[in-house]
């Protein structure tokens, strides 16, 4: 007999994911995924000036703050033709890493590693033999017996005291959970450790864009920067050294640590290879640009269709009309007005809340799509592009991660293993990598334009009469951004945002294509309707990104964080 | 002290206001922050890990009449378990605590400064309560700063408030 569960995990805070599946013998044979929450970021910034908008849109969602902001003052450059300065660009740049490589280290361990990780498990671990291990694997100094032994005391005095604090809601002894206690204990040790990076990573934010999480530092055309290698009040030699120490220890972090600990988990899961993998196709757009236009790039763009990594459709540049003509956005199946399919230029937001209805409407979320296609975005999409490009950085650490996970598993691992719920982890992992080989280069590049006596950041925007369109992309640590603005006579007359897990999370569409969530559920087992931790793997593989719009602190926390079995 | 809450959703804008309010009023001694973070999720958590007290402002769901205030200390934050997360947005106070008094550290003193919301939907500008309530929350916090031996100070004159997002769309 069919089930029913819904994983509805916030039912008193607005805004969050629903996520419903209908389980038959143990599988999921279907799924809709819902957003709770509508926004209305274009109703609040019609009518604004748009060099503002950039600091109402990274109030969208309190945790991508920054891509929210370099995807809006970019959409207002493209609408105005506007080049910036190379100073500016870089210094962008390396916003855009430091915010990167904290999101994907906060996502796996805080996020997602306990879903394969037993905390409780760790209890039996030998501290000796995960210390061996470990340094079987990397270098890291954190991995010594006593470090180990240390945090195995720690957890036991916290279970002894009859609590687990952090841990209490994790799926302790469910069947799906295989790792053996000794990686277990090496996982939490690093999810301790995890923390310790998430805050460096801050500091490197708040030094570059004046302050976290909310930066300061941005202007439609450039930055606001001041570059004076001799003042305490600029962007100077002290500060440029700082930024690079703290780049530095992350990636000495990623690069022993989180990587090779993603490597480890994905082999000692193997099992879980076959599944997940729902939609395949993938799109990610260019970033990391090298010229004042954005016409070259250090990280690849492009679209791929039904896994075919022979035949990618690049895009090259900001201006790049294979982008800017095939995005639209349809409304079948969610909460607005009728079930036309439009441009973001052309954009609607006319909201009609109704039932959840899985045959009619359903979720806040549109669907976007991309040549009416659904489409997968976020470091698989990113790892997946750049290896059908070509792109060196991508291809050696992604064969260097596949290399090292297949002689845990002692298996030949390609690049097709990728499509799956462990692959979306393992490319996070690896497109980490890469964007620390890159966070070095772009400091470098920054401080040699510097070098070279150029400390221009900011080239004045001029609003014409009458109207221009614009688009602004960001390839964020989610997947692949959009802002689209209309400006009439120097005015915000529309404006869209599509975000990552729009194009993730969104419901059918009008062809009753599934989105890239929905899809990505069929198939996967179930072992215990009442516990569906193998639902929340998938889900979490994506990184979910919903519930920016809203938070209510609801301090009494009883009816939230139930997981209902129909 | 932190301000949290989101500034696009009516009344939650509520502690980012009141923080900003308080700095513009006041002078705080050396080691006292005045932040706006946003809505930061488990971001919240290297905000929290060198401080040795923190006052937190937010809008909360709890029974009572828009605009009432709710104090709660950290044993009464902690008293549930937190909600299992899908993603990285929600609320992140209580893993916040959690995780730095896992790893061994995090705030010995708590102070969450909570307001009942009138709405909260999408919309800028906050309902007459939660405005009226401004007031009381600045008693609180200047009460708890004295409790911690720390006293504020009054700015004479006070500075205006940046209270950006409210200005109105036409830029008059």
């Amino acid at each position: 007999m069919s089930k029913r569960i819904v994983i509805d995990p916030v039912t008193r805070i607005e805004g969050h994911l629903r996520i419903d599946v209908e389980v038959d013998d143990g599988v999921v044979r279907d799924a809709w995924s819902s957003g709770q929450m509508w926004r209305g970021i274009e109703l609040i910034l019609q009518g604004r000036d748009p060099r503002e908008a950039w600091l109402f849109t990274q109030r969208i969602c309190g945790v991508c703050t920054t891509v929210h902001a370099i995807a809006s003052v970019r959409a207002v450059e493209n609408a105005l033709g506007l080049e910036i300065p190379l100073n500016a660009q870089y210094i962008r740049n390396l916003l855009v890493i430091a915010h990167a490589l904290h999101d994907h280290i906060v996502h796996f361990y805080q996020l997602s590693a306990l879903d394969w990780v037993d905390v409780v498990s760790a209890l039996k671990a030998d501290p000796a033999k995960a210390s061996n291990l470990a340094e079987s694997l990397s270098p890291w100094p954190g991995n010594g017996r006593l470090d180990l032994q240390g945090v195995k005391d720690r957890l036991s005095g916290f279970v002894a005291g009859g609590q687990l604090g952090i841990f209490t809601n994790g799926y302790w002894g469910h069947p799906a959970m295989k790792l053996p206690p000794e990686v277990n204990l090496l996982a939490v040790a690093h999810y301790l450790q995890a923390l310790e990076y998430q805050r460096k990573a801050n500091q490197a934010v708040a030094i570059l864009g004046g302050k976290t999480p909310n930066i300061q530092n941005l202007a439609v055309g450039g930055v606001a920067n001041v570059i004076n290698l001799d003042s305490q009040d600029a962007l100077n030699m002290t500060k440029l050294f700082t930024i690079k120490d703290l780049l530095d220890e992350m990636t000495a972090f990623v690069q022993q640590v989180y990587l090779p600990d993603v490597c480890a988990i994905g082999a000692l899961y193997a099992e879980w290879l076959p599944y997940g993998a729902g939609v395949k196709n993938y799109l990610a757009v260019p970033d990391l640009p090298l010229d004042t236009r954005g016409t070259q790039f250090d990280l690849p763009g492009g679209a791929i269709f039904d896994g075919n990594l022979s035949d990618i459709k690049p895009i090259a540049s900001f201006q790049d009309p294979y982008f800017k003509e095939n995005v639209a956005e349809c409304v079948a199946h969610s909460w607005y007005e009728g079930d036309a399919t439009r441009h973001p230029w052309d954009g609607e937001t006319v909201p009609r809340h109704g039932d959840f209805d899985p045959s009619g409407k359903y979720s806040w979320v549109k669907s976007p799509r991309f040549q009416g296609r659904p489409m997968q975005v976020g470091p698989l999409a990113q790892v997946l592009v750049g290896y059908a490009t070509g792109h060196e950085p991508t291809r050696r650490w992604a064969d260097y991660a596949l290399t090292t996970a297949g002689s845990i598993a002692k298996a030949k691992l390609g690049p097709e293993v990728l499509h799956s719920t462990l692959g979306r982890h393992l490319a996070r992992a690896v497109r980490t990598a890469v964007i620390c080989e890159l966070a070095q280069k772009h400091w470098q590049l920054l401080v040699n334009n510097i070098a070279k006596g150029d400390t221009a950041i900011f080239n004045e925007p001029i609003f014409p009469k009458g109207e221009q369109k614009g688009f602004g992309f960001h390839e964020a640590p989610r997947g692949a951004l959009s802002h689209w603005i209309v400006i009439r006579d120097g005015r915000i007359a529309n404006y869209q945002a599509v975000v990552p897990s729009t194009w993730n999370a969104g419901p059918r569409d009008d062809r009753q294509q599934r989105g890239p969530y929905e899809a990505s559920l069929v198939g996967t087992p179930v072992a215990d309707p009442e516990r569906p931790l193998e639902v929340l793997r998938t889900i979490h593989s994506f990184d979910p990104c919903l519930a920016c719009a809203i938070h209510t602190l609801d301090v009494d926390g009883k009816e939230i964080g139930r997981v209902r079995a129909l | 002290m932190l301000g949290l809450g989101n500034v696009l959703m009516g009344d939650d804008a509520l502690g980012p206001y009141a923080v900003r309010t308080l700095h513009a009023r006041y002078e705080f001694p050396e080691g006292v922050s005045v932040i706006d973070l946003g809505t930061p999720g488990l971001d919240l958590t290297p905000h929290l890990a060198d401080a040795e007290a923190v006052i937190i402002v937010d809008a909360v769901r709890a029974q009572g009449k828009p605009g009432d205030l709710r104090l709660y200390r950290r044993d009464q934050i902690l008293r549930h378990p937190p909600p299992s997360r899908l993603g990285p947005h929600e609320p992140g106070l209580k893993e916040a605590l959690l995780s730095l008094e896992f790893a061994g550290g995090g705030p010995g003193q708590v102070l969450l400064i909570g307001v009942i919301p009138e709405w909260v939907r999408p919309g800028v500008g906050m309902s007459l309560a939660a405005r009226g309530a401004i007031a009381a929350v600045e008693a609180e916090v200047l009460a708890e700063l004295v409790r911690l031996g720390i006293p504020a100070a009054m700015r004479v004159p006070p500075d205006k408030p940046e209270i950006w997002w409210e200005t109105p769309a036409d830029g008059a």
